[in-house]
């Protein structure tokens, strides 16, 4: 291959690099160079590891990172969920295409507008507690929002609701394109509904499986900032029991002034984002080579 | 024969096209003129400006200010919640701030002050104008007053004057002292009826109890301070006191059950609606829900509990209005707030969000809602202290004044433990920001005044 063939494809690519690097990168550049000064307004004195030092000694902080890894709990949930829903309208039931619009629709809601109803549905004295009231579930009719120890749990229920719907797209359209003559060929040996999805059909999707579980896991270490505003009262709480790093991140630059700290925060979760993300190509490269 | 070839000729189709055009070209070119060079001689003035969001009318009376005004011409601009100080200041770093600079009260602009953004309006104000605001002792530093009181916000208890009859209290006399309170609380439950809260999912309600309880523990303002810098210690029983007093309410039954799952604004609905006796509000919701239950709304001062000099005070947070340092041209800035304070525009201020200017000068007989006008009485025309949780670092409200709150009320964390976890935000604060430390050390002799 000439050395012209080569840079060809970093040719087509260099428009799009420079317009990232233009409007990213400076911006990138001046949190990394934020991390290490004490900023007052727009700039500061360099104060070395400092801001690194008091973040990591913080117990917020780490109760915020605690936070972020308990959501991780729910990836499984989400999987299974999907998985599920996507193999059960894989087959077609009578009015399928309903349902899987029904399905998707919570992920076409914007986050404010679903967390705003729940949080009403949710209240102590809400429909979701009125329900169970009547149903003498009084046991089960907890403060949902409303306490320390049942609020990040609320959060995830509502989470695994509305990103689950993104793992049934993705695994049905998985599903429609596998052929459909393996299946039939198992039906025809005699394999029943379980045996079919979990020797057939779940093999074959295990590339794009991997692929939600990574994107779910980006998710839910840098991307559960509107859950958590929304359903926390805007601010992680009740108490600090909602408390995750994006949301530490904002308190410290808007709330507190300290955009030191912050850029602090935000180069650790940057680093364990790119470190993810460079996870995320390793498996949809693999995923590609199986295919999927 | 000789042509005479202007006058004599005909006067033809280009020809008029051409006068015409010509002399509407000048008469354009000349009524830009007149203006411009009028102009020139008259102050340009921007005014950022918020509170539209809490104080529907104000955008009314604003543009409506700026419009009747002639001494220079001040272009408005409303801003978003979420960037009124970052936008102040990011555009005083850069040289480009507005003349005219909405500020809230207490640390919300002192940042701004010792950043070296805005003025002292003492010397550009008149002294007599600044003092009929009530800035506030939160707005001095220095011995200067950095900001001019635009419109008041009492902070009141509400209580229900039906659900006091119902349980055979006396209406007119709602509880002054702690001892009453738990009484009338105790009174309130036999009656079937939930005796005080309100929301307090979003945070506020920690906030606002704070404004009420923890000030009947200090003697001054300052004294708040002291304990964010560390030369006084919120483990100090006094200093959490009012956290041990919300756990006394909650550890009784007093507080409303589904008080930690709503927010702030349906909390005090519960009061007004008549399904919760008592709860924390702010006046400037007065005028609608007196009008909303025909005057059977009370407000009263937070009864008593604590020995500090500042207990028992009505309590009048003030938002307010500055001018910036690198204005250009800051005398017609102060001009122009002085035209905000004469006795026609406060009143157009009322006719125009209901609500009441900040200002001495303020005739209270245009008050019609008898409930209002008593609240007026007793909160701004009497002797009343500033709310102190205003002079709170925004870490320190973040991380303890709201999750303490809570979390006492949730019954996860004791009055006590509240106090401990108080000590050790002020002190992570004080790591966090050893510059400002030194600047809040200076803020305690303003303050203590």
């Amino acid at each position: 291959m000439t050395l012209s063939r080569k840079l060809t494809p970093y040719l087509y690519l260099a428009p799009m690099l420079a317009l990232l690097a233009f409007v990213f990168g400076f911006s990138i550049l001046r949190v990394f160079e934020f991390s290490f000064k004490m900023v007052r307004g727009i700039d500061g004195p360099w104060i070395g590891l400092r801001n690194y030092r008091l973040v990591l000694s913080q117990p917020l902080f780490w109760e915020s990172v605690r936070h972020n890894l308990l959501l991780l709990l729910a990836i499984p949930a989400m999987v299974a969920i999907a998985l599920l829903l996507s193999l059960l309208l894989y087959d077609r039931l009578r009015g399928w295409k309903i349902y899987r619009t029904i399905l998707f629709f919570p992920y076409i809601l914007a986050i404010p507008i679903i967390a705003v109803v729940m949080k009403q549905m949710f209240q102590f004295s809400g429909p979701v507690n009125e329900v169970l009231r009547w149903l003498s579930l009084d046991f089960m009719a907890l403060d949902w929002i409303g306490s320390t120890d049942v609020a990040l749990w609320t959060v995830m229920m509502l989470i695994i609701w509305r990103e689950s719907a993104l793992g049934v797209i993705l695994f049905l359209s998985r599903l429609l394109s596998l052929d459909e003559s393996v299946v039939e060929a198992a039906r025809l040996d005699g394999a029943n509904w379980w045996q079919r999805a979990w020797y057939v059909l779940i093999p074959q999707m295990r590339g794009v499986i991997e692929f939600y579980v990574v994107i779910s896991v980006i998710t839910m270490l840098s991307a559960v900032f509107a859950y958590i505003y929304m359903m926390g009262g805007g601010r992680g709480g009740p108490g600090t029991s909602t408390m995750v790093t994006e949301l530490y991140i904002y308190n410290a630059l808007t709330r507190s002034s300290l955009p030191g700290i912050a850029s602090a925060v935000s180069v650790m979760l940057f680093v364990v984002s790119l470190a993810l993300i460079y996870l995320l190509f390793v498996v949809r490269r693999r995923a590609g080579g199986e295919g999927a | 024969m000789t042509n005479k070839p202007n006058s004599a000729q005909p006067f033809g189709r280009r020809r008029f096209l051409q006068t015409t055009a010509a002399g509407v070209g000048g008469m354009a070119l000349g009524s830009l003129f007149v203006p411009l060079v009028a102009r020139a001689q008259t102050p340009e003035l921007t005014m950022w400006w918020w509170g539209e969001q809490e104080l529907p009318g104000l955008q009314a009376y604003v543009d409506e200010s700026v419009a009747a005004y002639t001494a220079a011409t001040v272009k408005p601009m409303l801003q978003d919640t979420a960037v009124v100080i970052s936008q102040f200041q990011t555009a005083a770093a850069a040289g480009t701030p507005p003349d005219i600079q909405y500020l809230w009260n207490g640390i919300y602009h002192m940042e701004s002050v010792w950043f070296g953004y805005l003025k002292p309006l003492n010397g550009l104000l008149s002294e007599d104008t600044l003092r009929a605001s009530n800035p506030t002792v939160l707005s001095n530093f220095g011995g200067n007053t950095y900001r001019a009181g635009w419109y008041p916000l009492p902070m009141v208890w509400y209580y229900n004057k039906d659900l006091f009859d119902k349980a055979g209290l006396d209406a007119d006399a709602p509880p002054k002292t702690w001892a009453e309170l738990l009484d009338a609380c105790d009174k309130l439950k036999t009656a079937g009826i939930e005796p005080l809260g309100g929301g307090m999912q979003d945070g506020y309600w920690a906030e606002w109890w704070m404004s009420h309880s923890f000030v009947q523990t200090l003697d001054t303002a300052g004294e708040a301070v002291e304990l964010f810098i560390g030369d006084k210690d919120f483990n100090d029983p006094r200093y959490h006191e009012h956290w041990v007093r919300l756990e006394e309410l909650r550890t009784l039954g007093f507080l409303n059950k589904d008080m930690p799952s709503l927010e702030l604004y349906p909390g005090i609905d519960l009061v007004v609606a008549g399904k919760l006796g008592m709860g924390q509000s702010i006046g400037s919701r007065l005028p609608a829900d007196s009008k909303a239950t025909n005057g059977r709304i009370g407000s009263m001062v937070m009864p008593v509990f604590g020995k500090g000099k500042l207990a028992g005070k009505p309590i009048v947070d003030t938002q307010g209005l500055g001018i910036a340092e690198g204005s250009a041209n800051p005398e017609a800035a102060a001009a122009f707030l002085e035209y905000l304070n004469t006795p026609e525009r406060l009143e157009a201020f009322h006719k125009a969000t209901g609500w009441l200017p900040s200002s001495s000068r303020f005739d209270a007989d245009l008050i019609e809602d008898a409930s209002v006008k008593a609240m007026w009485k007793a909160w701004g025309q009497s002797p009343n202290i500033t709310n102190v949780t205003n002079l709170m670092p925004g870490q320190f409200y973040e991380q303890a004044a709201i999750p303490t709150g809570q979390q006492v009320v949730q019954g996860t964390l004791t009055g006590e433990q509240a106090g401990e976890l108080a000590a050790r935000v002020a002190q992570e604060w004080r790591d966090f920001n050893p510059d400002l430390v030194e600047k809040y050390q200076q803020w305690v002799v303003d303050l203590s005044k």
